[in-house]
């Protein structure tokens, strides 16, 4: 019985990775052979980078991983300074109507991003930010998680390191900057990877606020590259597919171990 | 130097929503003295030394440092260096960097930084250690780098928090030493909190002894063992701590006295020749000496010492005889009379 539910773990285990992998795999296999070859599951077949030429001439991905890139920084950019001066007050400062406000904050966690679609979007543009990466960005930047995150990390610092950076003559943005972010780096480290992986991958929004090639990034692009209208061909697709996530894929694959690190440290899973 | 005191605190107060902070507490201080401040745990030690370092703001009351009121002043105003009981060094900084935080907080030109950290280090002897991570260093170790960081500036002024209690105790001795000798050759003000009278009698130039968030006594260390003002100074100063008879049991005395005897004092003389014949209820060898704990009703705390290895049984009858001119004495409320 025990030996038996041994192996039922691990077999269980396998199965799921397979099954997760698999379209990846699949993506990967096909773009590097001809449609029929991929389709056909033909083993023996010849590899191929042609889908590759094909799918690089078909659409200016070189100003869509700007844009995806730009818009990625950014988001990761405003969350950094709002998180980080919310989590303070939150953590450390005595405001009144604290404990309301932070209730406040909490309960977007509760609202899918989705529901605001349409409010995120009149206000976008009325700022005049519409069609712009700022405009993309803007709804994310005051992350209920983020804002979460950096109180818990603050709220765990000793109230001595404080104290004796106050005697030491630090006023309050100086404890901030010297003392609580450095000793929160774990924590930076592990957002900027939730934050980064989300907005790399997200869709709907840039879908709907952006319009112009100038300010659409690689997920919008790659759903208009793919759309029926333009004829499916798997293969292009599929190269064109894993030439928007090989950029994550790889900064995973080589920093696995640090990410890993960074999230247990944070205390996040 | 002027005549004026360096620390001033004038009826200072500091209460939490009714629950006990302190009360009353007027101070004076000489620059370049050492000051203990001593009592057990939750006697207000701690916040009174935090009000120094304006960590807290008072209630009531006036501080005034170096002829300067500084009762509202931010912490970072007061130009004062504290070592607080955990060491509360940076972890995420070296020890080069903990030291010449303050420094560099302060804009103080990288060249006279690396100088003033050199002294310091040497001075603490932390010299080779400048790029360990606290993590990376012993309790003393760290205990050091805290004093450092507290020098380096070169304030005049230095709060200590119970520096020495995460310290073992053979530590504790040796580091008790550097300290002193540090306070005297740099020529600084310390305040130093502790629970532990060895350290207060030891170090202290005057020492303050507090309870439940007043004063009970400011003296030299000579005026607490053979001065104490209170019941209270007398009972926790001193191992063994003075011992407190009823006047009714020795005859001789108003009623309603309290008097105090030391065990040194006291000395075991054969049957019939002794003031008190008491009942032996503890006795327990200290290596050069041997403490009897003796009771007798009306009295609290009495004992012996006697040379060497001299355990009574617990219940042996002795007597005990000592010299009147060594009572003290104290009035109903407590309070130390003036001398009869």
């Amino acid at each position: 019985m025990n030996t038996v539910l041994r192996y039922i773990e691990p077999a269980g285990a396998i199965l799921l990775a397979v099954i997760w992998i698999s379209p990846l795999m699949f993506a990967f296999w096909a773009a590097f052979h001809s449609t029929s070859d991929a389709v056909n599951f033909n083993l023996f077949s010849a590899w191929t980078l042609d889908n590759f030429r094909t799918a690089w001439d078909g659409a200016p991905w070189l100003r869509y991983f700007l844009n995806t890139f730009l818009l990625v920084t950014v988001v990761l950019i405003g969350q950094f300074i709002l998180t980080t001066l919310a989590g303070f007050a939150f953590a450390k400062l005595d405001f009144p109507g604290k404990n309301f406000v932070f209730i406040l904050v909490l309960m977007q966690l509760f609202i899918l991003p989705e529901v605001l679609i349409v409010e995120n979007y009149a206000m976008v543009s009325r700022l005049g930010l519409f069609d712009s990466i700022l405009g993309v960005g803007m709804p994310y930047m005051a992350s209920a998680f983020g804002i979460f995150l950096m109180r818990q990390s603050f709220k765990s610092v000793p109230i001595e390191l404080h104290e004796a950076a106050r005697i030491e003559g630090c006023g309050l943005l100086g404890i901030l900057w010297r003392v609580y972010v450095p000793l929160a780096k774990p924590t930076y480290l592990a957002y900027a990877l939730v934050s980064v992986s989300t907005h790399w991958n997200n869709f709907l929004w840039p879908l709907i606020v952006t319009n112009s090639p100038e300010t659409r990034p690689l997920t919008v692009g790659l759903s208009i590259f793919g759309a029926p209208e333009n004829g499916v061909d798997i293969s292009v697709i599929s190269a064109a597919t894993m030439m928007s996530v090989a950029p994550l894929l790889l900064a995973f694959l080589l920093f696995q171990r640090q990410f890993v690190q960074a999230f247990l440290r944070a205390g996040i899973k | 130097m002027t005549n004026a005191p360096f620390v001033v605190m004038k009826a200072v107060a500091k209460r939490w929503n009714g629950q006990l902070g302190v009360e009353d507490i007027s101070l004076d201080i000489d620059e370049g003295s050492f000051v203990a401040l001593l009592g057990p745990s939750g006697c207000g030690k701690s916040t009174s030394l935090r009000l120094l370092a304006g960590l807290e703001i008072p209630d009531e009351g006036q501080i005034l440092i170096d002829g300067r009121d500084v009762t509202t002043s931010a912490a970072s105003d007061r130009n004062l260096s504290m070592v607080f009981q955990s060491y509360a060094l940076f972890p995420h900084l070296s020890v080069a960097e903990n030291v010449i935080f303050g420094l560099k907080v302060r804009r103080v030109p990288r060249a006279e930084r690396a100088k003033k950290m050199k002294r310091a280090l040497q001075i603490t002897g932390l010299e080779g250690l400048e790029h360990r991570k606290p993590g990376e260093l012993s309790g003393g170790q760290r205990q050091r780098v805290a004093l450092a960081r507290a020098i380096v500036a070169g304030q005049r002024l230095c709060l200590m928090d119970e520096p020495l209690s995460n310290l073992d105790a053979k530590l504790r001795n040796s580091v008790r030493k550097d300290i002193k000798k540090l306070q005297r050759d740099l020529g600084i003000t310390v305040i130093y909190v502790t629970h532990d009278q060895t350290e207060a009698m030891s170090m202290a130039d005057k020492v303050v002894l507090m309870k439940d968030g007043r004063i009970q006594q400011v003296g030299t260390p000579d005026d607490l063992y053979n001065r104490p003002a209170n019941t209270f100074v007398a009972e926790f100063v001193g191992a063994p701590p003075m011992a407190l008879i009823q006047s009714s049991v020795l005859g001789g005395f108003d009623a309603s006295l309290t008097l105090g005897l030391r065990a040194e004092h006291v000395s075991i003389v054969s049957k019939g020749e002794g003031q008190l014949s008491c009942t032996v209820s503890e006795a327990e060898f200290l290596g050069s000496e041997t403490l009897i704990g003796l009771s007798h009703e009306g009295t609290v705390g009495l004992s012996v010492l006697q040379p060497g290895l001299a355990l009574l049984d617990e219940g042996t009858t002795v007597d005990i005889a000592f010299d009147a001119a060594n009572l003290h004495k104290f009035n109903q409320e407590g309070d130390r009379m003036s001398e009869v």
